[in-house]
């Protein structure tokens, strides 16, 4: 067992931080007074591959593996928790489906533009009566001579305000039971975005409701089957917990990485606060949580790779990620103390960033949920 | 179809370099690193040069001397989109100074890549600052060489370089092969480098292994030291103390500026040329 | 050939005006000498260049080696490294030094391997030890080492010298030295290198990296407009702009102002640093600034802690203070 990444691994961590360093930090915070990223940091990300990390090359992707993946979201957010979660979205939640359920046709009209950045994906299954239960999705599809007539609104997308690709989960209007997703382009007829939500942290992301009033969409724009819905829907949320869980020890890191650099320099009692064994502790407990974080996250991205279960182990690392993210950000707050309060200082970001990745993608209860139907229902 | 040969070193990230504030000093061989960004600008070039279909066909070698990790920035080249990267590296080469360092490429070139057209090196890598390898590698390959490239383009079968050198604005011209050597960023901005795409990390290492020569598969001396071999010997290394026992003004702005004016005109003043009053503003305070 | 010792400089005379740098090698030449019981020779190439050799001689040169020829009327470093190493094989000096003038910098390392022999970039200091040999002080990483380099067996010992290191010997009219003639060899080679266009356009007034005052500016300047605020500050007082990374990135100013490990290394006598947290790409390219004015919201802040005086305040509010102080006080 080696424990030290490959060069590869180290290369595209060098890349991005590159990127990330001198083309994002100085950014990030005017972009928290959001919401919406600057067209122009788009656009140079767009031939470099962020926005299809792993869709392969032949439709115009990086084709990377998903500890590649894992690493360029953290980084990412590292310096811009939102620009991260676009990033992770769009290329888990909005294109990975498609790739793994999408017939050729499907993978070969709506891939390439999104993977080139063109055309930015989500996935919406959250609404007013539905989160962490599925089985409440009010959204129907009704079943006409020609496709689809889709009905409904949901709510919390992330990048709803700029998508242009929406992968919709939808009952039938027949069979509430059934479901299933249907690709929507942000040009259809009947399609709408709401007001961009107002949320404490993630600013910069355009969160939205997403309106679909008698959204008539072509028979071949249902994902994969009819029906299929909530195993896709599952599959894209183990999927999307690696991302997050990226995400959110980017957010960790970044918060340590300030932390440590603070409390070496700041002086109270005539020395750095770092010679106190308190604020030692606190970096300490840090730092032991973001190395877990990472062990866990790179073994659920490896069992991807390597076509194993990982359902489990993504939920652990996402549970331990966002758990951390949470913890780290408010001991960085405490560790700058009033500065950390303040807009002046990025930890105070960090920590309203940190609070969601315990919400989104399957909240903690859910994660631990994962976690023990796959304990109880191993074999003794 | 024309061979590039870009020659790149590793150097250490300054900024990740481990620091002791207490004694100055830095471990240098615990730092990561990172494709000196000068040679980085001499990569850009030769890329450029590819894309121009006036080029013709172009092939492009990276070549680095250095340890083992050095093969990190063959692979970054390759994934900038170098054709193929080279690593020389032995524990016999450890050591080098430019000189020995010239020779090795020197061997290189000359042994393993005869067909070799153009040579581009940074003008002087971030960590040593010597500029001396790429005039030195020239004269051990007894090829002609322009330094300090601003601007480059082929001509006529050979290469046309703009150059300002000492406040001189020069165009020159060579046959090939020749060196060049490509100076720090310029406000033209001509070879800022492109940024590593994701896609290209991915082929530069689905491509294969970097191919790595020994002293021996080089054709050096089977006795070649080139510690011992380098005329020059550093005798010490040290950081000096950058850190000072300043002054610290705190309070309102106007206050502090006048301080600064009242303490240090004198300094200020002897920088500007100009003469400042001092201590006229007693009365406001 | 002599059997005294000879320290050699190489007389870089082109750009003369603006780089003294032979003069103040020839100073330095003279104090090594002393120690080294030494002769200092400068060596000058060129066409009609007899004013040049009065020069140095009255700079402190005992012999001056003179190739006068039309050949040499314009810089080409083949030529000149050619000719430069067959007078070394015939006299065969202990030492030669370079101005490191750019092309002090491209001719330098031809000439040492021609004559397989050591040279050392950019020197800030040298010495004489007790040896005899001649240690060569040179800096890398921006300032942030320096190693001390000797070449114990191959001469002669070669370096390069950073223009600015040395003071200069005053002017003596009255000093005398031995002026050597010697003719251009039968053998030089045809130059490969062809010198379409050459000439004297000095980069703007002053360039940022022998400025003697350099303000800074980082992110904390707030904004691209506020940012402006530095040049008027800049105009004022007779200095250079120059940016950090984030600064140069977030396109308030043109690569070119960038001061860091991948740009400008600057030296000034006196640097104002506005809103710099102080990253160590950037401090590393400002280690021989000899007087620092750094201000910054954060008293811990990098750059505060380099600072001679460190001003606890709004990057902002202070340029605009500074910029006020200055018209008020200025005596015209």
């Amino acid at each position: 067992m080696d424990f030290n990444p490959c060069m590869k691994h180290q290369l595209i961590r060098k890349t991005v931080k590159e990127f990330a360093e001198n083309e994002i930090r100085h950014r990030a915070a005017e972009m928290d007074q959001g919401p919406g990223f600057p067209q122009d940091l788009l656009e140079k990300m767009k031939p470099l591959h962020y926005f299809g990390l792993q869709t392969p090359t032949h439709l115009g992707g990086a084709g990377l593996d998903t500890i590649s993946y894992a690493i360029v979201v953290e980084e990412i957010s590292r310096v811009s928790a939102a620009l991260g979660l676009c990033i992770t979205v769009h290329n888990s939640v909005g294109i990975y489906p498609i790739l793994r359920f999408g017939t050729r046709e499907q993978q070969r009209q709506f891939v390439p533009p999104m993977a080139a950045g063109e055309s930015i994906g989500a996935f919406c299954l959250t609404e007013a009566n539905a989160g962490s239960d599925a089985g409440g999705v009010e959204t129907v599809a009704r079943k006409t001579d020609h496709g689809f007539v889709l009905n409904g609104t949901k709510i919390f997308v992330t990048n709803g305000g700029i998508c242009g690709t929406i992968l919709v989960f939808a009952v039938s209007d027949t069979d509430p039971s059934q479901s299933s997703v249907f690709i929507v382009e942000n040009h259809t007829p009947g399609f709408s975005v709401g007001e961009i939500e107002d949320l404490c942290g993630m600013r910069a992301n355009p969160v939205a409701s997403l309106f679909f009033e008698d959204c008539a969409i072509p028979a071949d724009h249902c994902l994969g089957k009819v029906g299929q819905g909530l195993k896709i829907g599952l599959t894209a949320l183990d999927t999307g917990r690696i991302g997050i869980a990226a995400q959110a020890l980017g957010i960790a890191q970044a918060a340590f990485e300030e932390s440590v650099a603070y409390a070496k320099s700041r002086q109270q009692f005539k020395q750095p606060i770092s010679r106190f064994q308190t604020i030692q502790n606190y970096l300490a407990d840090m730092a032991v949580q973001i190395d877990a974080s990472r062990l866990l996250l790179y073994r659920a991205a490896a069992l991807k790779d390597k076509g194993r279960p990982f359902s489990a182990e993504a939920a652990m690392a996402k549970l331990h990620c966002s758990t951390t993210a949470r913890m780290v950000t408010n001991l960085a707050v405490q560790i700058h103390g009033g500065y950390g309060y303040s807009k002046e200082y990025d930890v105070e970001r960090y920590f309203r960033d940190a609070k969601v990745t315990e919400i989104y993608e399957g909240t903690s209860e859910i994660q631990r949920m994962v976690i023990a139907r796959d304990i109880l229902t191993r074999p003794v | 179809m024309l061979h590039v040969i870009v020659c790149i070193k590793q150097v250490p990230m300054v900024s990740e370099l481990p620091w002791d504030p207490k004694t100055g000093t830095l471990k240098r061989e615990t730092a990561q690193g990172m494709m000196d960004p000068s040679a980085r600008r001499a990569l850009e070039a030769a890329l450029q040069i590819k894309a121009d279909p006036a080029s013709g066909p172009v092939r492009i070698t990276a070549v680095s001397m250095g340890p083992p990790m050095a093969e990190e920035v063959l692979y970054e080249a390759r994934a900038l989109g170098a054709d193929q990267g080279v690593l020389l590296t032995d524990p016999c080469m450890a050591g080098a100074d430019t000189c020995m360092t010239a020779m090795i490429l020197g061997t290189f070139i000359r042994n393993h890549c005869p067909d070799t057209g153009l040579i581009l090196c940074g003008a002087m890598s971030s960590d040593s600052e010597t500029a001396q390898v790429g005039p030195q590698l020239a004269e051990d390959l007894d090829i002609p060489a322009i330094g300090y490239a601003r601007r480059l383009e082929l001509a006529d079968g050979g290469i046309r370089v703009e150059r300002h050198v000492d406040d001189f604005l020069e165009v020159m011209e060579m046959d090939l092969p020749g060196l060049v050597t490509m100076d720090h960023a310029d406000e033209s901005d001509r070879y800022t480098p492109r940024y590593v795409a994701l896609g290209g990390v991915e082929k530069a290492f689905a491509a294969g292994g970097i191919q790595v020569m020994d002293g021996a598969a080089l054709g050096l001396d089977k006795e070649f030291n080139a510690l011992r071999s380098s005329p020059t010997k550093i005798m010490d290394v040290y950081s000096p103390v950058t850190q000072k026992e300043g002054r610290v003004l705190t309070g309102a702005v106007k206050k502090m500026v006048d301080t600064l004016f009242d303490d240090y005109g004198k300094i200020i003043s002897s920088a500007m040329g100009k003469d400042l009053k001092t201590h006229d503003h007693d009365e406001d305070i | 050939m002599s059997a005294e010792k000879q320290i050699w400089v190489w007389a870089d005379y082109r750009n003369y005006f603006h780089s003294r740098v032979t003069l103040q090698i020839l100073a330095r030449a003279t104090e090594l000498a002393k120690a080294n019981d030494a002769v200092v020779c400068a060596v000058v190439f060129g066409d009609h260049v007899d004013e040049y050799v009065a020069e140095y001689i009255a700079h402190g040169a005992k012999k001056v080696y003179v190739t006068d020829d039309p050949f040499l009327k314009t810089y080409n470093v083949e030529s000149y490294a050619f000719l430069l190493s067959a007078l070394v094989r015939r006299f065969r000096p202990e030492i030669l030094l370079v101005g490191a003038t750019r092309f002090g910098q491209e001719i330098a390392p031809r000439v040492a391997r021609q004559l397989n022999t050591g040279l050392t970039a950019d020197c800030i200091d040298l010495d004489i030890d007790d040896q005899g040999r001649l240690v060569q002080t040179a800096p890398s990483f921006g300032g942030n080492l320096i190693a001390k380099i000797i070449t114990p067996q191959a001469r002669p010992q070669m370096a390069t010298i950073r223009p600015g290191t040395f003071q200069e010997l005053p002017h003596d009219d009255d000093a005398s030295g031995e002026v050597i003639p010697v003719p251009l060899p039968g053998n030089m080679p045809a130059p490969r290198v062809r010198c379409l266009t050459s000439e004297l356009k000095p980069v703007r007034a002053r360039k940022i990296e022998t400025a003697d005052i350099v303000i800074t500016g980082g992110r904390g300047m707030g904004s691209k407009g506020k940012f402006k605020k530095l040049f008027d500050l800049a105009e004022l007082i007779n200095a250079e702009v120059g940016a950090t990374r984030p600064v140069v990135y977030a396109g308030w100013v043109s690569h070119e102002s960038l001061v860091g490990q991948a740009g400008k290394h600057i030296r000034p006598k006196l640097l104002f640093s506005f809103g710099v947290s102080g990253a160590i790409q950037h401090t590393a390219a400002l280690a021989d600034a000899r007087f620092i004015v750094a201000v910054n919201k954060n008293p811990n802040a990098t750059m505060m802690k380099l600072a001679d005086v460190a001003l606890v305040a709004d990057a902002n509010q202070a340029c605009s203070g500074i910029i006020r102080a200055v018209k008020e006080r200025i005596r015209h």
